[in-house]
């Protein structure tokens, strides 16, 4: 593992480019990491981001969406994208020797070619997966408690749109969207695995000289989360799904370690508290825990699942499990033990290429710095109890939304 | 591989550049196994596992785990349960110890008995809120005519029957050595391993569940009615069983079908026509018999196109496949193999599939060697010999699907 080596460097045009190198992998992964997400859409955009990117498979000037998808398969290439609040990522890996065709794939797509015919069928496609969705009442819970807790921040907003305005969406606001914010200053290519940086390097280079240069801005409006309690009916629930999301830390915060040890010391599947209070008994399903990072902030999520006729119960045993955490703190032995879970679980996050690219590309979206999972698992290994305290003390649980979703229809 | 004089088999694949190691533990109870009237005990057994192995209660079990920094994952499956791990190597040993307790020395304890019930019970329910995972368990089990159909997660009868004593009966039953693997994958050196193994797992002793034949029922439709925004469609073929000589000939084709992006099932159902957001057509196995389930997602009005498209497209592969659908075919399933064989935890839960399956590992290379070993005369000639037709068809949504 010493063999690793961390390349960084931007481009004339603002291009980011870093890469970590391991000449003993026997794949490469590479990937496009924009800074764009639903956060950035205006009114009349809401799910353009996750629209673009699908569109940006279908094709540029140079290749068909066809050219796109059969070249992939050519290079027997394992990728895929994904659109979330505040990130826009196409990522794939392959055996070294196709990486340079790889890096030309993935850079010509950057600009896609937004056919309107291409747009409509996928518009089709779009609003399948929203119903697809909307069959989910986990994920369901997830959206409207996220709408909630955020209320008018821009986090607020649905990745995927809403039915209405994606059959509203039309061609002209996807090309103006993708010239404010495919911009080379707001995008990074990450690499990880086996590559020979010079070449990857001088190949992006020529590929992106004539990309037109820009910064594209993100509004940070000020949050201040209101402690609520909401109970919404879903007639495709069979059980009752309920969400506890209360302020934690950002992505960019020395503390956010810390915070998801918390998180993991409540909500370990096999061994934290919500597991034995609730699992453990019978009393749920599922009572799990994360702590998730945006730019500016962050959010402890306890997520729970149980039969209607124990909704009250679970709630009850959910609320006073969060106060014992918030007033009596974490024991130097829970602390051992989710220390010593997450650095195993970094261990494995290095198995493969495409792993080692998703933890060094995000991270370094939100930090700027290379953090080598060696360090971080040191880092995390040197928690101690008054770290989590610090984070207690700061009282999160008694700002909590409680969010259920349960079976049935709105009276009203 | 070896194989213990209790017949368990354990079998390592060396990975010297990977920091982690892996194991699974493979132990033939499944739900295949599941007697009619304790549908879902299986999935109980393991649960239920948990609670409590060798001088730990489930607390202390779970903490000795915690402070090897175990990354754990287990579950009952259609033919067996595996309990796997991921751990840093130097705790091996003391890992395996409080495995082979668990599988050896389950306390069983009757206090956690009615919250194991329960849990099981509410799995169940929530199927309810799960339609594809709904619609495809169901679609097995109109297709199996054997137990292989039997739902891992039991039924409501069944499981508010079922009781402690039974449940131990089955564990009595089912968990012994005979057929069970060991798989290990990791910075580990074979001598090592095996004598780890045969110090916690040689002298364990028990019974297990004779094997059961594979049957399939005759072909047949079934709608199941739900008040869903997607209609669900699945389609259940006969394929070539894991060891036959057509075995990779089939995987390739499944690949042509549904391998990448540029695969027939994405281009015309997704990309031509926008009909769906999933689709995708999967290989599956028990052993001794293959079989490839299609399955696609898509608003009631489009059902109908849907469906038609789908079954068409895998009728046609008995015309053959193109040379360069072949070779994209076998570049993906190259790559599979190589990036699958980064993973320790992969190439593990691999291993002991393979074992329990065939009788043997495969290596990454033998099975390269045999997925470039199809030529395009091999593979079409297998198409027109055993055309894919005349599927189980399930659909599941708000009305039936018109053929």
């Amino acid at each position: 593992m010493s063999v690793l080596q961390f390349k960084e460097t931007t481009l004339p045009n603002g291009l980011r480019v870093i890469a970590e190198i391991n000449p003993e992998a026997k794949s490469v992964a590479m990937g496009y990491f924009v800074r764009t997400g639903s956060r950035d859409e205006l009114v009349g955009e809401e799910g353009l981001s996750h629209f673009l990117e699908h569109m940006v498979f279908k094709g540029t000037e140079r290749r068909t969406a066809w050219d796109v998808n059969r070249e992939f398969d050519e290079m027997g290439a394992k990728y895929n994208a994904f659109t979330n609040e505040e990130m826009t990522v196409f990522y794939g890996a392959v055996l070294p020797e196709f990486a340079p065709r790889l890096l030309d794939l993935f850079t010509d797509m950057m600009h896609p070619a937004l056919r309107e015919e291409d747009f409509e069928t996928e518009r089709k496609v779009i609003l399948e997966e929203i119903a697809l969705y909307q069959d989910r009442p986990n994920f369901v819970l997830y959206e409207r408690a996220q709408a909630a807790y955020f209320g008018r921040h821009p986090l607020a907003k649905p990745v995927l749109g809403t039915p209405e305005s994606i059959a509203a969406m039309r061609r002209e606001q996807m090309v103006n969207y993708h010239a404010r914010r495919y911009v080379p200053g707001n995008m990074m290519l990450a690499f990880a695995g086996n590559l020979d940086w010079e070449e990857m390097l001088t190949l992006v280079e020529r590929l992106t000289t004539d990309w037109p240069r820009g910064q594209a801005p993100r509004n940070h409006p000020p949050f201040e989360p209101q402690p609520k309690a909401l109970r919404e009916f879903f007639d495709r629930a069979s059980q009752v799904y309920t969400a506890f999301m209360a302020p934690g830390v950002s992505a960019r915060s020395e503390e956010r370690y810390a915070a998801r040890v918390l998180a993991e010391v409540l909500g370990d599947p096999d061994n934290g508290r919500l597991f034995w209070r609730l699992t453990d008994t019978g009393l749920a399903e599922t009572a799990t825990a994360f702590h998730h990072e945006f730019e500016e902030l962050g959010v402890y999520f306890v997520y729970t699942q149980c039969d209607p006729e124990r909704e009250e119960e679970v709630a009850a045993a959910v609320r006073e499990e969060l106060t014992q955490l918030e007033r009596g703190g974490v024991s130097e032995e829970e602390l051992e033990r989710a220390k010593l879970k997450t650095a195993t679980s970094l261990v494995f996050a290095g198995e493969t290429s495409l792993s080692r690219l998703f933890y060094l590309g995000v991270n370094f979206v939100y930090t700027g710095r290379y953090e080598p999972l060696d360090a971080v698992r040191r880092w995390v290994m040197h928690l101690e109890t008054y770290h989590l305290a610090e984070l207690l003390e700061r009282r999160p649980f008694g700002r909590a939304l409680e969010f259920r979703l349960v079976p049935g229809h709105d009276e009203t | 591989m070896e194989i213990f004089d209790n017949g368990l088999a354990v079998v390592v694949e060396p990975q010297p550049w990977n920091p982690g190691l892996s194991f699974t533990l493979l132990v033939p109870a499944g739900a295949v196994n599941d007697p009619p009237d304790r549908l879902g005990a299986a999935s109980m057994l393991e649960t239920w596992l948990w609670k409590g192995a060798g001088p730990r209660d489930a607390r202390a079990f779970a903490d000795a785990l915690d402070a090897l920094g175990v990354r754990r994952q287990s579950g009952a499956g259609v033919e067996y349960t595996t309990f796997s791990a991921s751990l840093l190597p130097e705790g091996f040993s003391a890992v395996l110890e409080l495995y082979a307790d668990l599988v050896r020395r389950p306390q069983l304890p009757e206090a956690a008995f009615a919250s194991v019930k329960a849990l099981a019970l509410q799995e169940l329910a929530a199927l309810e809120d799960q339609p594809p995972r709904k619609l495809l368990g169901r679609l097995r089990r109109e297709a199996f005519a054997s137990p292989h159909g039997q739902p891992v997660e039991g039924e409501r009868e069944a499981l508010e029957r079922m009781t402690a004593a039974a449940l131990r009966e089955e564990f009595s039953r089912r968990y012994g050595p005979r057929g069970a693997v060991l798989a290990v994958a990791g910075d580990v050196e074979p001598g090592e391993v095996f004598r780890i193994a045969r110090k916690h797992l040689g002298s364990w002793e028990g019974a297990t569940a004779e094997p059961v034949e594979p049957r399939l029922s005759e072909p047949h439709r079934f709608h199941i009615e739900q008040d869903t925004e997607q209609v669900q469609i699945g389609l259940f073929y006969r394929d070539v069983p894991p060891g036959d000589y057509d075995f990779y000939a089939a995987r390739l084709a499944a690949a042509v079908l549904s391998g990448g992006m540029s695969s027939r099932l994405f281009t015309e159902v997704r990309e031509k026509r926008g009909l769906v957001y999933a689709v995708s057509a999967s290989p599956g196995s028990v052993k001794g018999l293959g079989y490839l389930i299609a399955y696609a997602g898509t608003m009631p009005e489009r059902a109908r196109e849907t469906l038609e498209v789908l079954a068409a497209e895998i009728a046609r592969l008995r015309e053959g496949v193109a040379r360069e659908e072949l070779d994209r075919a076998k570049v993906g399933l190259r790559a599979d193999l190589v990036l699958a064989g980064e993973s320790s935890q992969a190439r593990a839960a691999a291993l002991a599939r393979d074992v329990f399956v065939l009788g043997r590992p495969r290596s990454l290379e033998e099975v390269e060697a045999e997925v470039m070993d199809v030529t395009l005369e091999r593979i079409n000639a297998f198409l027109s010999r055993h055309p894919y037709e005349n599927p189980w068809i399930g659909t599941l949504g708000p009305e039936g699907v018109g053929a």
